[in-house]
């Protein structure tokens, strides 16, 4: 196991070296620069090229690579080009929307993702595991743009229940309000993400169904479910625990279009605009520290992979 | 399994209805009508705590107004944090600021203006002549990064006469000067200011203080107490950043917003109840300007630019949208100096475009390609499809992101048609200028242009700006779709809200709060 650690850790830090290649050169393929951005459409083309000068972005692409990456390796991010706020400060801020964000999301989709899941694939032929599976269909066609706008439409304009949109000023500080900011994107997230994880869970405990193992536990006098519950679950939660996995990471870089349905000041939101500006020192060292941390959550499915399945542990 | 089909159906049915209903798409009974220009007095017991929250679209890329551009930027801080030595009636008319006064030489060269006794900046020091001779001789120096210093390109020397008066000279008579001075170029900094410690941070010497900014979310100012003049209404304004329109009519409908500016004109209906909302119609200097590229490929010929012109019909595509905007005809919008009405040039007639193409040798069809930039409402592209396929143009509409627009169309000059919205007010000088990205080049133009910047009075400049602006529209430079107007809905209560130009400035000295009774 600790084998296998330090070879997992190690592929990590050279995935994300890869990585930060990566990034840097597609992000230089974008038309447009930052110096055009600061400058804007009444500076001179010789003003312009002056700010280009000043910012160092007319050195070679290997220098300016040089520089970002020796900071990373001492823990600088880098800062904005244009407001001079700290990369990884700036993702803390954003963090602390779209953490929450995702973290509730998730746990709201497997609530209802897991049982439903389960009554789908046990009660398969009866009308009720149809009409659940149905239900999850339903769930994976709904758009989660649309589902979002209707949910302001019920809960915000007529009902007036929840804010229609937007976090408070001072974030955290006003906990109820920030509270009642989450409600309905974690309801439109949760939505369309559990019903993939209801789909799953169902495919999975189908599967176990049929194992020979179950039979025999149920042969040593075993109810259905309680052969389900002890020997089957945990085998049915591997397929799930990888898809979990790449949901969270999906959810943390991606949970734009909710982030802009609700105009919540997240992490996602926050890319789209230092992309559109071109603060490209700002945007790489946001997506490196996204990805580690994409790559962060695959380690760790991976290790509660070995958890739950014992049969893997002697693997190295 | 039909059941299921029909009630889904049903269902889907009911929730569209519903999202239709609540998101407003109904029409207003007529968008050409709505909103209006006066609001209500500003009541007798106004509350001087009141915090008012105010939709705005584009947020600020930075704070340090010295060297960022961005009209999101001069929206917010001009007038309200910093303020130059002159500035800008609602009316665009130009005004006195930190300065109360100032005089012009006989021969139009020398200014001398007289500062305000005791305005400080926010850090308590007080705002002498030496601080407005140190900024402006910032945006003058050469090599300045001020992306207005084309503003005092006249400029020959500024000075300090005493502790109170600045003077200016000129290298030539310039009739664009002072209005130059109103805008961000004219700024008066604490002397010896690092632009760098702005980005996120003020000295201003406005009536607002910066309290906070929430990037990607907000911006708040509250009431400068110390301030010399008289002081602002409310305790505290909010400006919150909400691109999309629905998001932003759904936030001023649940109170979460007391002024909604920019408001989508197609979708005014939830704000039909006028003892809860007025709704406010203001100019602007939005010139929607479909730019045809002058110097090469087939719009380098003045017959293809005419017929364009007239295949487009501006009245259809201004109530399309909504009815909020005005045609316009030519370069100068109404609130310019300059103005004539230039709407009969090339005015809508698709059979004479035809003919126009036909003599051009394009009868047998023309494909061309027009880049907007994506923050442009996609049916202003759809409609010129439209429009021109009627004369035989088959136009691709090319949606691109700002930047790449910046990139490819404004640097580059890699185009055929574009469209943007030119926002500046008094912007005809980018016609007399042919390395500007309309390569658009009239020796008559820039001489007549250089002529009113250089005229003796107002009326004289303004002569030669009407002529020139003639000649432009007469060369089919480009296409002035329409001038847009701006719609802000306000709450009932809240008084003394900007109503035109607020995508440019947003004073918020009168602004006041009803006292709730």
């Amino acid at each position: 196991m600790t084998l296998y650690v330090v070879r997992r850790a190690a592929l990590l830090v050279v995935s994300l070296l890869a990585a930060s290649v990566l990034i840097f050169l597609v992000l230089r393929l974008l038309p447009g620069d930052i110096a055009q951005t600061i400058g804007g459409i009444k500076a001179t083309p010789a003003q312009v090229a002056a700010v280009r000068h000043d910012l160092g972005l007319d050195r070679p692409l290997a220098a300016q690579y040089a520089d970002w990456i020796g900071g990373v390796v001492t823990g600088d991010f880098g800062r904005s080009v244009l407001d001079g706020t700290s990369v990884s400060g700036q993702l803390a801020e954003k963090f602390a929307v779209t953490g929450p964000l995702a973290v509730g999301a998730v746990v709201l989709a497997l609530a209802f993702a897991v049982p439903l899941g389960i009554v789908a694939a046990v009660r398969r032929d009866s009308r009720l595991g149809g009409a659940v599976n149905a239900l999850g269909q339903f769930g994976i066609a709904l758009p989660t743009l649309w589902v979002g706008l209707l949910l302001v439409v019920v809960f915000a304009v007529q009902l007036r229940w929840l804010p229609a949109q937007g976090f408070p000023v001072d974030g955290w500080a006003e906990r109820g309000q920030a509270l009642r900011s989450l409600v309905l994107p974690w309801l439109a997230l949760a939505l369309s993400e559990g019903a993939v994880l209801l789909r799953f869970v169902r495919s999975a405990v189908l599967e176990v169904l049929h194992q020979d193992w179950l039979r025999t536990a149920r042969a040593k006098g075993h109810t259905r479910t309680g052969a389900l519950v002890r020997h089957g679950l945990r085998n049915a939660a591997v397929p799930v625990v990888s898809v979990l996995g790449l949901q969270i990471a999906a959810l943390v870089a991606g949970a734009v279009v909710v982030e802009q349905v609700f105009v919540l000041p997240g992490v996602g939101q926050m890319l789209i605009t230092d992309v559109g500006n071109r603060d490209l020192d700002k945007v790489q060292g946001e997506i490196l520290l996204l990805t580690g941390a994409v790559l962060v959550i695959g380690f760790l499915v991976d290790l509660a992979h070995r958890l739950i399945d014992p049969r893997l542990r002697s693997a190295v | 399994m039909r059941r299921t089909t029909a009630l889904r159906l049903a269902a889907t049915a009911v929730l569209a209805g519903l999202a239709a209903t609540a998101c407003g798409t109904g029409s207003a009974d007529d968008p050409a009508n709505a909103g209006q220009t006066s609001q209500a007095a500003e009541p007798a017991a106004i509350d001087t705590g009141a915090t008012v929250d105010v939709r705005l679209v584009l947020e600020p890329t930075s704070l340090d107004i010295a060297s960022t551009a961005g009209a999101a930027l001069d929206q917010i801080l001009l007038d309200n944090i910093y303020q130059g030595l002159l500035t800008r009636d609602e009316n665009n008319k130009i005004e006195p600021s930190l300065a109360t006064s100032y005089d012009t030489s006989p021969d139009g060269l020398t200014y001398t203006f007289r500062l305000a006794r005791n305005a400080t900046f926010h850090d308590g020091t007080e705002v002498t002549a030496a601080d407005a001779v140190w900024s402006l001789q910032q945006v003058t120096a050469k090599g300045s990064k001020n992306p207005d210093a084309a503003a005092l390109a006249s400029v020959k020397s500024v000075s300090a006469s005493d502790d109170h008066t600045v003077v200016v000279t000129l290298k030539h008579r310039d009739t664009g000067f002072t209005w130059g001075l109103t805008g961000r170029a004219g700024v008066v900094f604490k002397k010896g200011t690092d632009f760098a410690s702005l980005a996120g941070n003020e000295n201003g010497t406005g009536p607002f203080k910066l309290s906070g900014w929430k990037r990607g979310s907000s911006i708040t100012f509250v009431r400068n107490d110390a301030y010399r003049g008289k002081k602002a209404k409310v305790a505290k304004v909010v400006f919150h950043y909400i691109k999309d329109d629905n998001a932003a009519n759904n936030a001023q409908q649940t109170g979460q917003t007391d002024i909604e500016t920019a408001a989508d004109a197609t979708l005014l209906q939830p704000f039909s109840d006028k003892s809860k909302y007025t709704v406010l119609r203001g100019d602007t200097t939005d010139k929607f300007t479909l730019a045809f590229n002058n110097a090469s490929g087939p719009t380098k010929d003045v017959r293809v630019r005419r017929a364009i012109r007239r295949a487009v019909d501006n009245a259809g595509l201004i109530k399309a949208l909504g009815g909020a905007a005005k045609p316009v005809g030519g370069p100068v919008p109404a609130t310019d100096p300059g103005y004539a009405d230039l709407t009969a040039i090339d005015a809508y007639d698709p059979d004479s475009a035809e003919k126009l193409l036909e003599q051009a040798g394009y009868g047998s069809g023309l494909k061309l390609t027009v880049q907007i930039p994506n923050i442009y409402p996609a049916e202003i592209g759809d409609y010129l499809a439209s429009e021109l396929k009627q004369v035989g143009v088959q136009l691709t509409v090319r949606q691109v992101e700002f930047q790449t627009w910046l990139d490819t169309v404004y640097t580059k000059h890699d185009y055929q048609l574009s469209l943007v919205d030119h926002a500046e007010a008094r912007d005809l000088d980018n016609f007399a200028n042919p390395a500007y990205y309309f390569g658009y080049d009239n020796a008559n133009v820039r001489k007549w242009y250089a002529a009113a910047q250089t005229a003796a009075g107002d009326a004289e400049r303004d002569v030669l700006l009407k002529k020139a602006a003639r000649q432009v529209a007469e060369d089919a430079a480009a296409d002035w779709l329409f001038v847009n107007q701006t719609l802000t809905v306000v709450r009932s209560g809240v008084t003394g809200v900007p109503r035109n130009f607020t995508s440019n400035r947003y004073d918020l000295a009168d602004l006041a709060v009803a006292k709730k009774k």
